[in-house]
């Protein structure tokens, strides 16, 4: 019972965590149809942006600043670079994108070296939530989630409830009649992207706080959220809350459990067939948790290409 | 004709040549071949099929664990030439690329990518935990056996046997894509719908393509191993993958050979730099952006290119606006490695410690050979000069060699409209 209430709430806090990146990326991904492989480097510069700027003037005003100068560098990445390259086809886009990724990752290690930095919380944030089963659950998790929670919300409320929020569904669904009526399109595209990246800028400032924060930890996450959109639809917002959660519940569960195939054997008699047999047989769920989503994106990708919520293919 | 002369000339020098180099450099050409010939493999999906995946390492590892256990097997006493071990690299590499590619070829575009990313991972996250396959995470070793007086035991016997691979290799694909089912998927990237109007089964040929390509991986996978002597789960690595993205674009994966010329690049970018500088994947990642933006044809791209048209080349009027771009591209990168170098400089360990024990001002430091003031107007200045400088002339050689080539398309243009003589080129 501890450890399932105790892995529910990690769970859910880390699910939250991974929407805030990935409803930039999947946004992105349904305006313009581009993959941005940069987009996790985003949420790194987030959280060494706010690592440098909350070392000077505090850590509230580098929460406020990272994710302002990300969705600035999010803009300027869509309006001088994507451009020169959307002639030659989505494939360069991507490339390109994929190129940023490197070279944001070196910048950083250039400026702040190969090790984790020190960014923490401040001090009046650590204290724990409340106790449960004997041990103090941290309010920063808390925290995590209700930025993210806060952030969904204002989203949500403008896409659906806004004119600019019509307007930019309208250039989603169909840009060339949007941009007839009279529409600054290419303007929205921009500020489209610089919102899917400041969102991640804010998550890596508020998570680099929690979580380390190194020069890996773009890459890490980023394969993560890939699983996440896939799972979810590209381009579907509720999808990929709905799969973030699925990611974030499974990720803080499967860590715990001992389950392994051989197991499942055991249920129909076959257990000792199976664990003879060995390899992929005795492998317990802990050690390949890193595995499943890959396995469950895999499979979406191969039966339901347009994901749990997505419309299109 | 002149092709082939072309290639017997390489072919001579890297037969002839290697012998009289260092076990350094030698080395380094092994990892060019390999890195040559899994580009290669890469571009034939790309280049030919137009399926851009991103998790090529997975049947270049495949290949390299292959070739060990089989080594292995040698080693305990099976009677299998040593010379043909990559043939298991092969074997390996076109099962798994079977079955990988039946899977990931049922999608295309960004989907396809995205299923090569996932398997690549799959491996990646797996192989640590399979000891049996595997080697767990300190990965399998084995040792090169002798086979029919050849000991194996120096670099250039590796040299040659690699040298010999990748040829074959490169050959056979190459003449592969000149056969009619070469040709298909040249179809099958331009308009797939049609192909299949045509009577075709387009996912069975995409299916054999990936076959084939993660076939000709998995020997430079094989290869590599029999090089290094071992292989670890590192192999399937992002990393690995993302590699061979940069090299075969920077090389340019429109002509055939091009990536080779952006896998020799980057190998020996990095034998040459990477004892200079940490910086080097940096300039990698921005060299790849460059290339990406401005010349997205790559390397062979532009060669290619000039070799088509050489016979309109009027040299004497471009040679001019060409060193000038030189100078201006020299200008530029001296700036822009002069930043990264300070800024490596500046932020790095060595450096904070000494501004510590100055007490917080800030002290002189050394590179290129010169003391520099960091607070010093000049220590900034230059940079700014160089790249300035550069840019402007940069932008002024791309005008003129711009109108060199705009005048050029416009007469092309109208040798089109005019009616070619029967029998021209058709």
């Amino acid at each position: 019972m501890e450890f399932a209430i105790i892995s529910a709430l990690n769970g859910v806090t880390y699910g939250l965590l991974l929407f805030m990146v990935s409803a930039g990326l999947t946004l992105i991904f349904g305006m313009m149809g581009v993959l941005n492989f940069a987009h996790a480097s985003f949420y790194m510069l987030g959280a060494y942006v706010a690592y440098a700027v909350s070392s000077i003037f505090g850590f509230w005003t580098g929460l406020v600043v990272a994710p302002i100068v990300v969705g600035l560098v999010g803009m300027a990445v869509e309006r001088f670079l994507l451009p020169r390259v959307h002639a030659h086809g989505h494939a360069h886009e991507l490339l390109l994108t994929f190129g940023l990724a490197l070279i944001i990752e070196e910048l950083i290690k250039l400026f702040f070296g190969d090790f984790p930095v020190d960014y923490q919380m401040p001090a009046d944030l650590r204290f724990s939530a409340f106790s449960i089963f004997g041990s103090d659950y941290p309010f920063y998790r808390l925290f995590i989630g209700g930025v993210a929670v806060v952030m969904f919300a204002v989203l949500w409320l403008l896409l659906t409830r806004t004119r600019t929020g019509i307007v930019v569904r309208a250039a989603e669904r169909l840009p060339a009649m949007a941009e007839a009526l009279g529409h600054n399109i290419p303007m929205v595209f921009m500020f489209v992207f610089g919102t899917g990246a400041a969102l991640a800028g804010l998550a890596g400032a508020v998570a680099g706080a929690f979580y380390p924060t190194n020069p890996n930890m773009g890459l890490e996450l980023g394969v993560i959220v890939f699983v996440v959109v896939v799972v979810g639809g590209l381009g579907s917002l509720k999808g990929s809350l709905l799969a973030s959660l699925l990611i974030g519940l499974f990720s803080s569960f499967a860590v715990g459990l001992d389950w392994s195939l051989a197991g499942l054997f055991g249920l129909v008699g076959l257990g000792d067939w199976a664990r003879s047999l060995g390899g992929l047989m005795t492998l317990k769920l802990s050690s390949v948790s890193a595995t499943i989503p890959f396995a469950l994106m895999l499979i979406v990708l191969l039966v339901r290409p347009a994901g749990l919520m997505g419309e299109r293919n | 004709m002149r092709n082939i002369s072309i290639l017997v000339a390489i072919l001579a020098l890297a037969i002839a040549v290697p012998p009289f180099l260092g076990i350094a450099w030698q080395n380094a050409l092994v990892n060019v071949l390999i890195a040559s010939l899994f580009a290669l493999a890469f571009n034939l999906l790309i280049g030919q099929a137009g399926l851009l995946s991103f998790g090529h390492a997975a049947y270049f590892g495949i290949g390299a664990f292959a070739a060990l256990h089989l080594m292995i097997a040698i080693e305990d006493g099976l009677a299998f030439p040593t010379p043909l071990v990559p043939l298991a690299g092969a074997a390996a590499g076109l099962l798994v690329g079977i079955v990988a590619g039946y899977f990931a070829t049922m999608r295309s575009g960004v989907y396809f990518a995205l299923v090569t990313l996932a398997i690549a991972e799959l491996f990646h996250s797996l192989a640590p935990h399979l000891q049996g396959l595997f080697g767990g995470e300190s990965g399998v070793s084995s040792m090169r056996m002798p086979w029919q007086g050849i000991i194996f035991g120096s670099l250039i016997e590796v040299y040659y046997l690699t040298l010999g691979w990748v040829l074959t290799c490169g050959l056979a694909l190459w003449a592969y894509t000149r056969t009619p089912f070469g040709r298909l998927t040249l179809a099958l990237r331009d308009n797939e719908q049609r192909v299949q109007f045509l009577g075709y089964n387009a996912h069975a040929a995409k299916v054999i393509v990936f076959a084939v390509s993660a076939m000709a991986s998995g020997v430079a996978g094989a290869l590599l191993a029999i090089s290094n002597e071992t292989a670890n789960y590192s192999l399937f690595a992002t990393d690995v993958s993302a590699q061979v993205v940069l090299q075969t674009f920077v090389g340019g994966s429109t002509v055939f050979f091009g990536p080779v010329f952006g896998a020799a690049a980057f190998t020996l970018f990095a034998f040459l730099v990477s004892d200079l500088t940490r910086s080097w994947v940096f300039y990698q990642g921005l060299i790849f952006v460059l290339v990406m933006l401005y010349a997205p044809t790559g390397i062979g791209g532009v060669i290619a290119y000039h070799a088509r048209h050489r016979r309109q080349l009027d040299w004497s009027r471009l040679a001019g606006p060409y060193a000038l771009a030189l100078v201006g591209g020299l200008l530029v990168a001296a700036g822009v490695v002069y930043l990264t170098e300070t800024v490596a400089v500046l932020f790095g360990e060595g450096y904070a410690v000494r501004m510590r024990d100055a007490g917080g001002s800030l002290p002189r430091y050394d590179l290129f050979g010169v003391s520099w003031d960091p607070a010093g107007i000049l220590t900034w200045l230059l940079p700014l000069i160089l790249i300035g400088a550069g840019g402007a002339v940069l932008v002024r050689a791309r005008r003129s060699i711009a109108g060199f080539w705009n005048r050029m398309g416009r007469t092309e243009a109208l040798a089109a409209a005019t009616p070619e003589p029967a029998g021209g080129t058709a």
